[in-house]
């Protein structure tokens, strides 16, 4: 057998006999580590690193972060958990016992520093420090990664031994630096004669640091500024007053503020508060009341008593005398009006007047005695008393548009009279109720009810009619009375009168005085002034106008009467002459000229007598005094006049006025009558018609007339036109107004009708009349002159005539 | 190389491997060849020490060294089942495998041939002879007999056709 065979049969035998090395797997092992702490073998916590692989005891985690942080003295926490391999939670856990454990330690935004780190910072800083001579902390901090404050905290307790410094507003200062700073402070603050707002000094000095420095130069805070100034201030090296911190007051500066305070109180007893502020002093009322204890503040000033006692005794004195002061004229010249006002309230003379009504204040600062304003007050009523006679007319003016409308409200409240007149019946029941309503809500329910009353009341209607018609009436007179007192009031309302300006211009001519202090001053003492008169001169004017009004409204209802009388009378004989027109209207001249005559005689006397009535009507409604025309029959308006008057007119009636005087200078008398039918109903005139039976009446009697007149005529010439209109009314019942020029027409006209030799009679009458007419026009007035004969026997003819003339017409009615 | 479980492949890429092409009969080169068989088995001795795997006891049964006798074992749930192994060098050795022999279990399990001959896996033969003769009785044990106990043993164990020593022992004795 080979040995070698055997070598290797023993070696393999060996082999196999060799003992197995044991081997655990980790997972055996981590069952085996459990099992021992199930066993409280291992009773301690067991931490295992991030890898899984290894089991760690917390003193050897303890251990090996204090390990770390000795190395630099400051490590972040999840450094530490990576370069020891446990879980950041462990790690920050033990972190946590270290730092609470040894004071030496501390934990700062997930970082664990010593304070041997701090120790070595700060030589570092102060190492800076003392090169740089100043460090801003923001600058370390950002260095260093922690904040500011840590910085600060950090730095305090090592200021002084380890850095040598002083820390003021977030920088480091050498001491050295420090005393140059203060030295800076010191001599701007003692270079400062003023107060001055301390930040501004401050920028100053920065700026001027910066200057010396150059780039390099880091701003110094206003704070250490604030720092040295405070304890200069405190040390006494520099003096003066601290307000609110930054306003600095040096004493040099108050103690000259005061003195110039009191050299001018003293010498002029007032003080005005912008002097005050002008020093300096922000709250000078405050300033000098403490100050002077006896003074009084007034708006803008401050003054001594003495100077009240001043002007009390100027004023006593004006008021005795019973004239008036100008206090701002007696005071100093920078007093204001309000200052002299508060002044003159403080005046015990004078406040014992206002109490007992012996004085007035106006415009703030003048005073018056009420002897004065009373004597005032009577020159201007008179004043006023010749002012509504000749200012007045000016306001009526511009018044009259408000009449107008008043005069057509005053239409439509007749209106409203006739319907409850109507409606009566219906009143007196709604009246019995609603006697304490006013006429509106009346005519309403009248209009309402009155159907039903009459329905449900048949029978007490009768027996209240009476009773009602009284109560409706009264009713009625009692709301236009309230209509007119209503529109008399809205009147008054608007009556500025006298106006202000008026009052004022009267003010300055009464009394000279005023006019002395210009034209400024005058309109501020006179217009206060006019306007405490003025109320009362109103009310005595609208007492006066009230007395009036009364005393005019019985004319006015005369007056208008008799307008409507006199114009009904003349209107219808209007229209009688105008029917007589229609005979001619063949034949265009005469027609024309008949036309004029009637427009130029007829017509132009009821328009005048319309107008002039009007007018007057017109003033009295205003309250003015009108004599009473006594020939108010006899008036004639020139065309000139006429248009004037209607101009005067108030609104639309002016327009129909003047629509009148022009129909009248026209040639159609139907323009005109349509023209004065429209302007009486603006008016408010009612104009009637001519009907059959009133034609005939007015005929008759214009006939009577006539005939009358006929008979009584003696004079030959103008017996002509009469006799033959006479004849016009016997022969076509028409009522012709004729001038001599159309007589020969006229007299043409009657040929058909007339016999014969009736018809020669007249013919005859009428060439010699106009002969006689033409010789007379002729004469030259000359007495030797052959046709002064030749008249007297033409005269002489025609009178001869005159008798068949006259039995032509009074006879025919007889045969 | 498919057909094994990872630490069944490395732990055979670490037997040294044989290079003499000699069956029993070949005289001095078997010799050698058998020389090269002990180095081998050696090494995977140590190897499975060394990993605390040692799972078997070998020994030539005859001074040729063409029949080997021994024990192998197996540790399921904790418990040790140990069982005797035999085998013989075949005359076409190193052409053909030896067959590996578990006496003790014959007709207790399907995965074997009549005599306690164990069934490889249908990878083996192809591998062995494309690896002969490089492969020696190391690697018939690494790449036949280990996985098959790994497989096999704890599916007996369960079923109960065999039982631990000690149970046998107390039931017997009970």
């Amino acid at each position: 057998m080979d040995d070698e065979l055997l070598e290797l049969q023993r070696q393999f035998e060996f082999a196999q006999q060799v003992k197995s090395s044991i081997r655990l797997s980790e997972r055996n092992v981590v069952e085996l580590v459990q099992k021992l702490q199930e066993l409280r073998i291992i009773d301690f916590e067991l931490l295992h690193t991030v890898s899984g692989k290894e089991y760690i005891t917390p003193e050897q985690l303890r251990n090996e972060i204090l390990g770390e942080i000795n190395k630099v003295g400051r490590v972040s926490l999840i450094d530490l958990a990576d370069n020891i391999g446990v879980d950041l939670y462990h790690v920050e856990k033990q972190a946590q016992q270290i730092v609470s454990d040894d004071p030496a330690f501390m934990s700062i935004q997930g970082e664990i520093i010593s304070q041997s780190y701090w120790d070595s910072v700060a030589e570092e800083i102060n190492e800076r420090l003392q090169e740089c001579s100043q460090i801003a902390l923001a600058e370390l901090a950002a260095q260093l990664h922690v904040g500011s404050e840590l910085v600060a905290s950090m730095l305090e307790p090592r200021l002084g031994t380890l850095v040598k410094g002083r820390l003021e507003g977030g920088q480091l200062y050498t001491p050295a630096y420090v005393a140059r700073i203060s030295a800076m402070v010191r001599g701007a603050s003692r270079g400062i004669t003023v107060p001055t707002n301390l930040s501004v000094l401050w920028s100053s000095l920065q700026q001027l640091l910066q200057e010396m420095e150059g780039a390099t130069g880091v701003a110094v805070d206003g704070s250490l500024f604030q720092y040295v100034f405070n304890g200069l201030v405190k040390e006494g090296k520099i003096l003066g007053s601290l307000r609110a911190g930054v306003h600095w007051t040096p004493s040099v500066f108050a103690i000259a503020q005061k003195e110039s305070v009191d050299s001018f109180f003293s010498q002029n007893s007032f003080i005005g508060y912008e002097v005050l502020l002008n020093l300096g002093i922000p709250q000078p009322i405050q300033f000098l009341k403490s100050r002077y204890p006896e003074g009084t503040a007034l708006v803008t000033m401050f003054v001594h008593s003495s100077l009240i006692e001043m002007l009390d005794a100027a004023a006593e004195d004006a008021l005795e005398r019973g004239g008036w002061i100008d206090t701002v004229s007696v005071l100093p010249a920078s007093f204001g009006p309000q200052d002299a006002s508060k002044l003159l309230s403080l005046c015990p003379s004078v406040q014992l007047a206002l109490k007992s009504n012996n004085a007035f204040i106006f415009g703030e600062s003048y005073l018056f005695s009420s002897r004065f304003i009373k004597d005032v007050y009577d020159r201007l009523e008179k004043e006023t008393e010749t002012f509504s006679g000749s200012g007045l007319s000016s306001i009526m003016l511009s018044d009259e548009t408000r009449c107008g409308h008043d005069s057509s409200r005053l239409a439509e409240s007749n209106e409203v009279a006739s319907e409850i007149g109507s409606n009566k019946q219906a009143v007196d029941k709604g009246s019995k109720k609603k006697r304490g309503k006013s006429s509106w809500s009346m005519v309403a329910s009248a209009s309402e009810s009155g159907l039903d009353n009459q329905e449900h009341f048949p029978t007490k209607s009768k027996k209240n009619q009476r009773k009602g018609k009284d109560n409706s009436s009264l009713q009625v007179s009692d709301s236009r009375g309230a209509v007119k007192k209503e529109s008399v009031k809205a009147k008054e309302d608007n009556l500025n009168i006298p106006s202000e300006e008026w009052l004022m211009q009267k003010l300055r001519m009464l009394v000279p005085d005023f006019e002395e202090q210009g034209i400024e001053d005058s309109e501020t003492i006179v217009r206060p002034l006019a306007n405490y008169l003025r109320p009362m001169l109103i009310n005595s004017w609208k007492e006066r106008r009230k007395a009036l009004f009364t005393e005019n409204a019985e004319r006015m209802k005369r007056l208008m009467d008799n307008l409507r009388k006199k114009l009904d009378e003349s209107f219808l004989n209007m229209q009688l002459y105008e029917k007589a027109l229609d005979l001619f209207e063949d034949d265009q001249s005469t027609s024309l000229i008949l036309h004029r005559h009637l427009l130029r005689t007829t017509a132009s006397t009821i328009v005048d007598m319309l107008f002039h009535d009007l007018d007057m009507h017109n003033k009295l409604k205003n309250g003015l005094e009108v004599e009473e025309s006594k020939n108010s029959d006899l008036i004639s308006l020139s065309p000139g006049e006429g248009t004037a008057i209607a101009k005067s007119f108030p609104g639309s009636l002016s327009n129909r006025a003047l629509a009148v005087v022009e129909a009248l200078e026209g040639k159609r008398v139907e323009t005109f009558m349509s023209a004065l039918r429209a302007f009486a109903e603006e008016s408010g005139l009612l104009l009637r018609k001519l009907d059959k039976k009133l034609e005939k009446t007015l005929l008759h009697s214009y006939r009577k007339d006539l005939t009358s007149q006929v008979s009584a005529e003696t004079d030959s010439v103008s017996l002509l036109p009469k006799v033959v209109s006479l004849l016009y009314v016997q022969l076509n019942h028409k009522a012709l107004q004729a001038p001599g020029r159309a007589i020969s027409v006229a007299v043409g006209r009657l040929k058909d009708k007339l016999e014969d030799s009736a018809y020669k009679i007249l013919t005859d009458y009428q060439s010699a009349t106009v002969t006689l007419l033409a010789l007379m026009s002729a004469a030259t007035g000359n007495e030797e002159d052959c046709t002064s004969d030749r008249i007297l026997s033409k005269r002489e003819l025609l009178e001869n005539q005159m008798a068949a003339l006259k039995g032509l017409v009074l006879g025919a009615p007889q045969s | 190389m498919e057909g094994w479980d990872p630490s069944t492949k490395s732990t055979l890429t670490q037997i040294p491997l044989l290079s003499t092409k000699a069956g029993p009969r070949d005289g001095a080169p078997w010799t050698q060849r058998l020389k090269e068989e002990y180095k081998s088995l050696i090494a995977y001795t140590q190897m499975n020490k060394s990993n605390d795997n040692d799972w078997f006891r070998i020994s030539a049964a005859n001074p040729e060294g063409t029949r080997w006798t021994g024990k192998c074992w197996y540790v399921h749930n904790l418990l040790k089942y140990e069982f005797d192994l035999q085998f013989d060098i075949p005359v076409t050795y190193p052409a053909t495998a030896p067959e590996l022999e578990l006496p003790e279990l014959d007709g207790k399990t399907q995965k074997m041939y009549r005599g306690g001959k164990i069934c490889l896996t249908v990878h083996f033969k192809p591998l062995w002879a494309k690896n002969c003769p490089r492969f020696g009785i190391a690697h018939a044990l690494c790449l036949g007999l280990a996985p098959w106990l790994a497989a096999e043993i704890p599916i007996l164990v369960d079923s109960g056709m065999i039982k631990h020593k000690d149970d046998a022992a107390s039931s017997t004795e009970s």
